[in-house]
């Protein structure tokens, strides 16, 4: 398996978005990328903050080969995604990662352990989102979305063993939680923005989904009902801003003021008229708008940026405490995927092993049926072949299971047995890397939920780069 | 049905009670845990058992249950167990469980530990039953309302002392605080206030004489004055929150001293004797103490 691409680690925002794609280009990019002879299956995952292609590599002589050649095969796809004249023109950017790495990789990324923000959760849905379209497109079709679907099982399993995703990370969204500490549901809320820039239009699109109506005061009239229009809500110039503020719950304070908008005395009036009720003012702006001492106020609560900005970084902090035990997660599935891939190297001998016994048995029984036997009935020839197959099954148990055993331990051991079977039994040689096109096509959608290998895959022999 | 079963369901009650507790106060202060089913039916079971403590331990000692002090303490927690347990979603205060599982335990403990355990004379009046249970419905609310109101004050400091982590947010918002404890209030209110005029009838009816009698009917007074005052000011000044909580618990803390009277109280008034039959008083009727 072979993962190559950019991320907020490794590019900055203008060459990252240089290699995004979007939804409405991705079948023929991915078809692009699966009608190469080096590649298997692929996957293309494209975030505000990272792009990368997942493959799994065709079989060829060996295995640095296969991956050698899915490398070249995926940085030339992303020449032409970017269209640059050569592939030295990705430059550094690009990271690469194979076989157990690119797993890790994988598992990490849909963790959320690799995003800007540590345990944020849209990463998952982005990956989920991912898969479904390579499905979709018949770009994934075995080993790799086994293993991607196996990311979502850890992801999940990190989501709710750890602490990972606890607490909230964002300034809006810590505004949002905040009104719900104190107003529950905000859906009897009504929202006022005083001011009407860039990070007034941020809070509303935060608070404006879950509250009653919003509101939108600013110096300039046009400028707010511009913005009201937006959100569905109601502009006012900023000489009504107490009579706003009468009739508003929560409000988020952003002008560019250099001086206080909202002071002790003006909501000291709003508060008489409100009859006590509540009021909760969120002040972003920087000088602040609102008067530290409103917050001194019987039922008034104000939070400045600093505040909320303490409560980011405490988050935060709290999730940094938890990346060792999420990590140690994604070692133990890891290893765990690391042994099942392993195994499927022996599958091969055991169906050749299987294929050569049945067959001797078959043919013997054959033989005898067509002389000394044929004077059995069709019952009695069915109960034979029904002997046969059991005998079949029977004496292979064993030695299926060690093959599998040795292989999930130790690949050297698993080798030497291999080897072994084939002399003593006479088997045909079995290709270093078989991975057979198309052998399984069926695949589960990204909301299915399974970590038992498919028997198909167990069965099909293929291997895993 | 014998003292026994009374005595079994009142050990199974109390360790009910006293598993909801530890759940809930594990769960508040330690975040460890989650109250979001389990608490509530905890406490529901409590209500259960309590609920068939009382019938039981009524007809062992052959006490009407809203006769005497110790029975009505014991009334009055399991209403309010009760209360909760249909309010709580709708209020959303499931929390509030962490002082209402304590509060009912204690009431249970208090109404078989505390003061004398005397054999119950007959209920000589129909006012008196009708009095004592307007009255344990409406403290039971005000214990709910209570709850709500000390939830308010924790909640209410974390917020504004900025420390918004940790406890608080296991607490209910305090919008949903200040409401629930509003309702209750609003809900027992004419309760309590039927509970007085029945009781100022009956006082005219006998002699009251005792210096507890007279601080029962005092306290009595100034608990409805303080929830009549929280409730007024609340509607025409606006007092919410803060203020309306500290008003709360004030009028909870008069209400649960008229009962300590009761349960302190040393001899019965000579006013029961006076008082003849078909002309029996509060006092002699609230002084009998048994044991359920």
């Amino acid at each position: 398996m072979v993962v190559i691409g950019v991320s907020h680690k490794t590019a900055p925002v203008d060459v990252r978005e240089r290699f995004a794609a979007g939804s409405e280009i991705l079948p023929e990019l991915l078809a692009r990328l699966t009608s190469r002879p080096e590649l298997d299956e692929a996957m293309f995952l494209s975030t505000c903050n990272r792009v990368e292609v997942i493959a799994l590599a065709k079989s060829g002589k060996s295995l640095d080969d296969a991956t050698r050649a899915a490398s070249r095969a995926i940085r030339e796809a992303l020449r032409e995604q970017i269209g640059a004249s050569s592939i030295d023109d990705l430059g550094d950017w690009l990271y690469e990662k194979s076989g157990d790495e690119a797993v890790r990789h994988v598992f990490r990324v849909a963790a959320s352990l690799d995003s800007m923000v540590l345990g944020e959760p849209q990463i998952l849905g982005q990956v989920k989102d991912a898969y479904d379209a390579a499905v979709a497109a018949g770009a994934l079709r075995s080993h790799l979305a086994r293993c991607v679907h196996r990311a979502f099982t850890v992801a999940k399993r990190i989501r709710s063993e750890t602490q990972l995703g606890a607490g909230i990370v964002s300034i809006s969204s810590v505004a949002v939680d905040l009104a719900k500490r104190i107003f529950g549901d905000l859906a009897g809320s009504t929202v006022l923005l005083v001011g009407a820039g860039e990070m007034a239009e941020q809070a509303a699109k935060s608070l404006g989904k879950s509250s009653k109506s919003i509101r939108v005061c600013n110096r300039s009239f046009d400028r707010a009902a511009t913005l009201a229009a937006t959100f569905g809500g109601t502009a006012a110039p900023l000489d009504q801003l107490e009579a706003e503020l009468v009739i508003s719950d929560v409000v988020v304070a952003s002008t560019s003021s250099k001086t206080f908008v909202i002071t002790r005395d003006l909501v000291k009036r709003v508060m008489k008229q409100r009859k006590g009720k509540t009021l909760f003012l969120v002040d972003i702006a920087v000088p602040r708008n609102v008067e530290p001492d409103v917050h001194k106020l019987d039922n008034v609560y104000v939070y400045n940026v600093d505040d909320l900005e303490a409560e980011v970084a405490e988050n935060m902090k709290a999730r940094q405490g938890e990346v060792v035990s999420a990590e140690r997660i994604v070692e133990a599935e890891l290893a765990d995927w690391a042994a099942w891939a392993r195994g499927l190297n022996v599958n091969p001998t055991v169906v050749a092993l299987r294929a050569k016994t049945r067959s001797v048995l078959v043919a013997e029984l054959e033989r005898s049926l067509g002389t000394r036997l044929k004077h059995l009935t069709e019952g009695d020839r069915a109960a034979l072949a029904q002997m046969v197959e059991s005998a079949t099954n029977k004496l292979l148990h064993a030695p299926t299971t060690r093959l599998k055993q040795a292989a999930s331990t130790s690949d050297a051991d698993a080798g030497d047995l291999v080897h072994a079977v084939h002399h003593l039994f006479d088997l045909p040689p079995v290709p270093e890397a078989p991975g057979e096109r198309g052998r399984d096509s069926r695949t589960m959608k990204a909301t299915e939920s399974s970590s038992t290998p498919l028997a198909a895959d167990q069965e099909s022999g293929r291997l895993p780069h | 049905m014998n003292e026994l079963s009374a005595n079994i369901l009142f050990v199974l009650t109390s360790a009910t009670y006293a598993a909801a507790s530890a759940l809930f106060l594990r769960f508040l202060v330690r975040g460890k845990g989650d109250v979001g089913k389990l608490g509530p039916r905890l406490i529901a079971l409590g209500a259960a058992l309590h609920a068939a403590h009382i019938c039981v331990a009524s007809l062992v000692l052959r006490v009407c249950p809203v006769e005497g002090i110790h029975f009505p303490m014991s009334v009055v927690s399991m209403l309010m167990c009760v209360a909760y347990v249909i309010a709580r979603k709708r209020l959303r205060v499931e929390v509030a469980g962490a002082f209402v599982a304590p509060l009912a335990l204690t009431a249970l403990m208090a109404s078989r530990f505390v003061g004398r355990a005397e054999p119950g004379e007959g209920i000589k009046s129909f006012i008196l039953p009708f009095h004592v249970t307007l009255n344990l419905f409406g403290v039971a609310l005000f214990g709910l309302a209570f709850s709500a109101a000390a939830l308010y004050l924790v909640q209410e400091r974390f917020v504004k002392s900025k420390r918004i982590d940790g406890m608080s947010r296991r607490l209910p918002p305090l919008d949903a605080l200040d409401r629930a404890e509003h309702r209750f209030l609003l809900a027992g209110f004419p309760l309590l206030t039927i509970g007085i005029i029945t009781g100022t009838v009956w006082a005219q009816r006998v002699e009251a004489g005792a210096t507890a009698d007279i601080l029962r009917a005092v306290f009595g007074y100034v608990t409805w004055l303080v929830i009549a005052g929280v409730l007024f000011l609340r509607a025409a000044a606006g007092w919410r929150g803060r203020r309306a909580a500290y008003g709360t618990i004030a009028g909870f803390a008069f209400a649960v001293l008229v009962l300590v009277v009761y349960l302190t109280r040393k001899e019965v008034p000579h006013s029961v004797a006076a008082s003849g039959a078909g002309a029996a008083d509060t006092e002699s009727v609230l002084s009998r103490t048994v044991k359920p």
